[in-house]
This record gives C-alpha cells, structure tokens and sequence, in this order.
C-alpha cells in the first residue's frame, strides 16, 4: 500500500516537474489495516533515492463511522462488550435503533495533498 | 490514477501545494465493479471464498462443484502466494481452474480478478468461485466485484476467531463454520461461534459444516442463493 502512495506521489512530482516534495499529506481511516508506525517507516525506505526523500509525512487518522438507514444515526459503531474478551468488538447494529448500519467513513487511504518545489 | 484539482503554473524555486485527494483503495473498488458488471452481462455469479488459513477454502469449493456441476457451468480462480496445488485439486472435479498466484500480496485485488477474467470463455460458465488467499484481515479491504462473499473459519483456529476479526464478517454475506466434528476435541462450543458473528453483522448466514465428508454443503449452497 505504502508502496503505492510513494509511486502516486512520485507521479505527481514528474507530472510538475519537482525538484523536490516537501510534504506529504495522507488521510488513512482507523478501519483499514494499516498500521500508521509501519507507513512511515516503509515511506522513510521506499523514498530514498528520489524526489522525494527527506520530505514531511502526515498522517490524519479517521474515525470509523456508521450510518443507519433506518433512524437516520451517524456516528460510532456499537460496541459489543464480553468481560471475557477484554475487548469491544464492533458491530453493525444501529446504537439508537438496532438496526443493521451501513459503514460510510474509515475506510479512506488517500493522499489529501502534497507541496513541492519545481 | 488521480486528479489535480488545483494547479497554478509556477515559477522555478516557488514552492506550491497540489490537491489530491486520491484515495489508493478507491481504485481496486472501481475496478471491482467493473469486474462485477462483466460478470453480470454474462449473467456469471461469482462467488469470493475467503477465509483463514487452512481453514477448508479449497475443500468446500471441491465439495460444491461436486454438489452443483449438474446445475451450473463452473469455473474456478485460485488465489495463492505460490504453487498450483489446490488449483490441481479442484480442477480434477471437471472444473475450468485459473491459479492467479500473487506471489507476495497477501490477499487477491480486483485487478488479479480483472486478468484472470480474461483467461476464460465468459459465455461457456455460470458460476464462478474465487478462492481467496488464506487470510482474515486484508481480504475485508479488497472487494473483487464477486456478487457473494463468504467467509470460511474451523474450530481447529479457537473459540476467538470470529471476535477477532469483526471486519471480514462485516463485509460476507454468508460464513461457514468448518470441522465441526472435531468440535469436541477442541473444546469450542459452534453455537457460540455463530453467535459471535450474528452479533457483528446480523444479516449473515451461517452455516456449520464437515467439508471432509460433505455435512452441511446443502445448507452453504442455500446460503448463497445458489
């Protein structure tokens, strides 16, 4: 994945002409699987070498989100809380009304912007 | 793929900003369904196994070509890091089999799918498996324009492995729950196990099956609509 957003970047700055990228900006939603720490340090190696080595990685994480098309609700997920697991396990039901909810946000990877220099 | 919403044409040394918005995952999604509208003007259903590790991918698509070969045309992707061995197994029940090796991805994307859409005659099937790489986490990601998803866990993984991994459940339309008849040796209680995944995602239907002697393969074939 990461190394994809490296050859998007590296497209864009041909695309410019950059000299250099200064910063990179990313959006990268908590429901898929990457792991922010593992991002940047595949970035740090898939970059050297090129344009765009050396510049800024920004990493703005977003919530998921569910929407229930029967009462309208937005917002988290409901959770499911068993003391033996230690741990909430998200669900599709509606918190509000218990009805089945549809996931519309955290499921982003996106390259929000990148500044260069040409 | 993207696309620049805003450029100012800029003097050398002058340091400007470049909207993206490009979203990576985005782009599998699109070509999923431009997979899935290919597969539909051939009236092909397309099926994506998915599931753990030596879970019994393999075995249940063997065991529903047998059960549905009379019905239906059948063909097969088989998706796999490397070696053509399950891809051998299922094509010596008279099934047309693609082995789509990924070599390191852990997981198929619908441009894997999109190739191997181009290796068979769509006009001579009509029903498609697609067997996914074993994995629980990635495949969630990654829809391949497949018109069902279905999601295969053993009892020999653990009580765990459904609340583990609310995602994949998330995203099936159907789960089953395989080596039932070693339920006892290891102790997991399979009624909890489809509790578990009616709680994350209630619109799933489950189903508990022995892939090894065929238990259960009816009820799979129901919960797929086919």
């Amino acid at each position: 994945m990461t190394s994809q957003i490296v050859q998007c970047v590296l497209q864009e700055a041909g695309k410019n002409q950059a000299k250099k990228v200064l910063e990179v900006y990313l959006v990268i939603g908590k429901l898929t699987f990457l792991g922010l720490e593992q991002v940047r340090f595949a970035y740090e190696t898939l970059v050297k070498g090129t344009v765009v080595e050396g510049s800024k990685l920004h990493i703005e994480e977003r919530d998921g989100v569910v929407k229930c098309p029967n009462c309208g609700y937005e917002g988290d997920f409901q959770y499911k809380d068993d003391p033996v697991y230690h741990f909430l396990t998200p669900t599709l039901h509606c918190p509000r009304c218990g009805g089945l909810v549809e996931i519309v946000g955290g499921k982003e990877c996106l390259i929000k912007s990148i500044k260069l220099v040409v | 793929m993207s696309f620049v919403t805003d450029v100012v044409k800029a003097e050398e040394g002058e340091i400007f900003d470049v909207e993206l918005e490009t979203d990576i995952l985005e782009a599998n999604r699109r070509l999923a369904t431009e997979n899935r509208e290919l597969l539909r003007r051939y009236g092909v259903k397309a099926i994506d196994v998915m599931g753990a590790v030596g879970s019994g991918k393999t075995s249940l698509i063997e065991k529903m070509a047998q059960a549905l070969k009379k019905k239906y045309r059948i063909a097969a992707f088989k998706g796999d890091l490397t070696t053509t061995v399950d891809a051998e197994l299922i094509g010596r029940h008279g099934v047309k089999v693609v082995a789509i090796t990924t070599g390191k991805e852990c997981h198929l994307d619908a441009n894997l799918v999109r190739r191997a859409l181009q290796k068979i005659d769509l006009g001579s099937i009509d029903l498609l498996f697609i067997e996914n790489v074993g994995n629980l986490i990635c495949p969630a990601e990654f829809p391949l324009g497949s018109e069902k998803r279905v999601v295969v866990i053993s009892v020999t993984e653990g009580p765990y492995m459904v609340v583990k991994h609310p995602f994949i459940f998330m995203e099936a339309d159907a789960a089953v729950i395989n080596k039932v008849d070693l339920a006892q040796a290891m102790g997991v209680d399979v009624k909890n196990l489809e509790k578990d995944v009616k709680a994350i995602n209630p619109k799933v239907r489950v189903a508990m099956t022995n892939c090894r002697t065929g238990e259960g393969i009816t009820e799979v074939i129901e919960a797929l609509g086919l």
